[in-house]
């Protein structure tokens, strides 16, 4: 028995000798805690140069401002959020990005965990973001979070595929008109009008539903999924999928890649695939046009979004008012916000929109104006209600998707998804 | 396997005129089949090389490259900028510190506390001894999901959270290692160590002298094991680090995911720089690691 305690007591003191050693190389920096001119953010990659940007105009004002930005990936931020919440608000930045559809999520999950940015006053600019994005940080009629970017959505094309096959993008005006746009293309050119994921994103299908005001959830937060807005717009894609439009692309880079590579014509989605298209197809510039997403009658609404983020403070930041500050600045600063479009995002601050960035033509897609086409669909986008259920709810609407594309009529396997959901949400 | 391989052998061996005669029909037969091995060996290795190979393109061209139809094939020549992108947006000899300094101080804690363990698992007798070993095994059945938050919760009450101190201490008893390792003390023979204590050795002395050289082999393979856990770690890096200048790589390279933009350029050129080590430290212990993992039957 000695000669083990003894051997063990051997082993202790060596770990704890090389702990030590291990301790003085990287303890030395821990939190930047009671550093009270110090803020920390976390946020990814496109989103940093504009909070750098904008510390650096905030230090003009406030010279002892300092503002550490730690940057990981989108998905990384959400493991870090989650995990601090959890253990009761530790180890957490005192600004946190968080996108439009966690929102809700986090606000329900966590009620005490962000700081009430109405109480400090960020209510007197309410009127310079579009109601859609001040309702979502919204709770009880409290602002919880900094609108910042959005996602208004738009058709992007392919022109030299349009002009190969004669048709004619502005002439879209409704879903049947780009049901028969999609016909002709495929005839003439033998493409696909449209990528999807049909048993792994349903992009297409929630930017309908936000295009006609509702979502998976109605305003009184009840399950939605077989309403009539659901159903017509999942008779749209099916349609597209029936008659061969619909070229199948698993995951991300397959979507982005058809595009580039003019495998698909067109591409329904949010401002910021500028980004990547510029950045992922860069020889294809001049080869792009947008137009507003198809109404579903005549005259409807074309104006619906996907994506966006905004800017949270954690209540347990021990720096909370001067992240306000911060925060108040960077989000109606309009250099800042203006400068948050050399990255592809495309900012809620409705001040701007009368700026030459926006109103410029745009060399890409063709010298059309794009971003004033974008800001011009702001104010009429419906707001939806995301909930704390957003993350059940998309995973029953894509299994939907994926069903009706298998065959099953549309109506049953709505239904079928909608009694799920109610029983995971319950 | 191995079998066939003799059989090759065997059929490309010298033959005396007679036997190879008498053999013709079946080296022909034995041909075939070597044909048909190799055959299915070459696309083994096509399979299993290519991700390497695609993973060195990417490294080498421009991320939009990545996404052309038909795909490119061919290495390209933006290699340095992919490198200089990717040391401008994680300063990759930092991260790449980071990840060597951690990883090889884990390694040699963990296996002076594995090796200790395991030896007393497999050569002292005393009372709970089974159960110990038991609970052990059983807490690699732990999914690290269910320990995160309260591991995170408490090194953030010790005040260590963003330090490598929080990175290395938990997975420092490392059961799968004390497994292999107890294993592999097993089969070291109690009469040598016997012999040793009338001699007049301490039992220190017998552990670090005697038994240790002699283990170099599963040393190497748990180390190689212990290196690699570490190295690819990601999850609790991620929670406990706080500041870009401590990340480890794979943290590093996760932050250039970003939502609507990614550069596979800079991505696969990280990744590239993130496999070399591990092969390196491979290579060098391969020898040790094969006869390590066949653990105590080639003793």
């Amino acid at each position: 028995m000695k000669k083990v305690t003894g051997l063990v007591s051997i082993s202790m003191i060596l770990v704890l000798s090389l702990f030590l050693a291990a301790c003085g190389n990287g303890g030395s920096d821990s939190e930047g805690s009671g550093d009270s001119n110090k803020v920390t953010a976390w946020a990814w990659n496109i989103n940093v140069p504009v909070l750098e940007k904008a510390a650096e105009k905030f230090k003009e004002e406030n010279p002892d401002f300092e503002l550490e930005v730690v940057e990981m990936g989108t998905d990384d931020v959400y493991s870090k959020l989650t995990t601090g919440l959890q253990a009761g608000g530790k180890g957490l930045p005192d600004i946190v990005l968080v996108e439009d559809d966690r929102v809700q999520g986090y606000m329900s999950a966590f009620p005490d965990a962000f700081v009430n940015v109405s109480d400090k006053g960020f209510d007197e600019m309410k009127d310079s973001f579009p109601s859609y994005k001040t309702e979502l940080v919204s709770k009880d009629g409290a602002m919880y979070g900094f609108p910042f970017d959005g996602g208004p959505t738009g058709v992007f094309y392919r022109t030299d595929i349009f002009e190969e096959a004669g048709v004619n993008a502005e002439d879209i005006k409704t879903w049947d008109d780009y049901i028969q746009a999609g016909k002709t293309i495929k005839e003439k050119t033998d493409k696909a009008m449209i990528g999807l994921d049909l048993n792994g994103d349903d992009g297409l299908y929630r930017m309908m539903l936000n295009q006609q005001g509702t979502f998976y959830f109605d305003d009184e937060k009840n399950v939605a999924l077989t309403s009539e807005e659901s159903k017509k717009a999942m008779e749209v894609q099916q349609t597209l999928n029936e008659e061969g439009l619909v070229k199948e692309t698993v995951g991300w880079d397959a979507w982005i890649s058809a595009m580039t590579s003019g495998d698909v014509a067109t591409a329904p989605s949010g401002a910021w695939l500028y980004g990547s298209i510029t950045q992922q197809g860069k020889d294809t510039s001049g080869k792009w046009g947008l137009i507003e997403l198809p109404a579903f009658e005549e005259g409807g609404n074309r104006a619906s979004n996907l994506g966006g983020s905004n800017y949270m403070i954690p209540s347990a930041s021990n720096n909370a008012d001067l992240a306000y500050d911060f925060m108040e600045f960077f989000s109606t600063n309009k250099d800042v916000q203006l400068s948050a479009m050399e990255g592809g995002l495309f900012p809620s601050l409705n001040t701007i929109y009368d700026n030459e960035a926006f109103t410029k033509e745009v060399e890409f897609f063709s010298n059309q104006p794009i971003w004033s086409l974008l800001a011009d669909e702001m104010d009429s986008i419906p707001s939806v209600n995301y909930t704390g259920d957003y993350a059940v709810a998309k995973d029953e609407a894509v299994k939907a998707q994926s069903e009706i594309a298998n065959g099953k009529a549309i109506e049953e396997a709505l239904k079928a998804s909608e009694d799920r959901l109610k029983n995971r949400i319950q | 396997m191995a079998k066939n391989l003799e059989v090759i052998e065997q059929s490309t061996n010298k033959l005396t005129l007679a036997e190879r005669q008498q053999k013709k029909p079946k080296k022909k037969k034995n041909k075939l089949k070597a044909v048909w091995m190799y055959t299915l060996l070459g696309i083994f290795l096509v399979v299993s090389i290519f991700p390497f190979y695609w993973m060195f393109i990417g490294a080498t061209n421009d991320s939009s490259k990545m996404f052309t139809n038909p795909p490119t094939l061919l290495p390209g020549d933006q290699f340095m900028t992919n490198l200089t992108n990717l040391n401008e947006s994680i300063g990759i000899f930092r991260v790449l510190f980071n990840s060597l300094f951690v990883s090889g101080l884990y390694v040699v804690i963990a296996l002076a506390v594995c090796a200790s363990a395991a030896y007393v698992l497999a050569k002292y007798n005393f009372k709970g001894k089974k159960f110990i070993f038991t609970a052990f095994l059983l807490s690699m059945m732990i999914p690290y999901q269910a320990t995160l938050i309260p591991l995170f919760q408490m090194m953030s009450d010790f005040n260590l959270l963003n330090t490598y101190f929080a990175v290395i201490a938990p997975q420092l008893c490392f059961p799968f290692a004390i497994f292999l390792l107890r294993q592999n003390f097993l089969a070291f023979p109690t009469e040598l160590m016997e012999s040793a204590r009338l001699d007049g050795a301490s039992e220190t002395r017998i552990f670090i002298s005697i038994v240790i050289p002699s283990m170099r082999p599963a040393l190497a393979a748990a180390s190689i094991f212990l290196f690699m856990t570490q190295w690819n770690n990601f999850m609790w890096p991620l929670v406990v680090l706080n500041t870009n200048d401590m990340y480890t790589f794979p943290v590093a390279l996760s932050s250039l995911m970003g939502l609507s933009y990614i550069d596979y350029g800079q991505v696969m050129m990280g990744v590239t720089l993130a496999t070399v080590p591990i092969i390196a430290f491979f290579l060098t212990l391969q020898k040790q690691f094969i006869s390590g993992m066949l653990g105590s039957a080639l003793k």
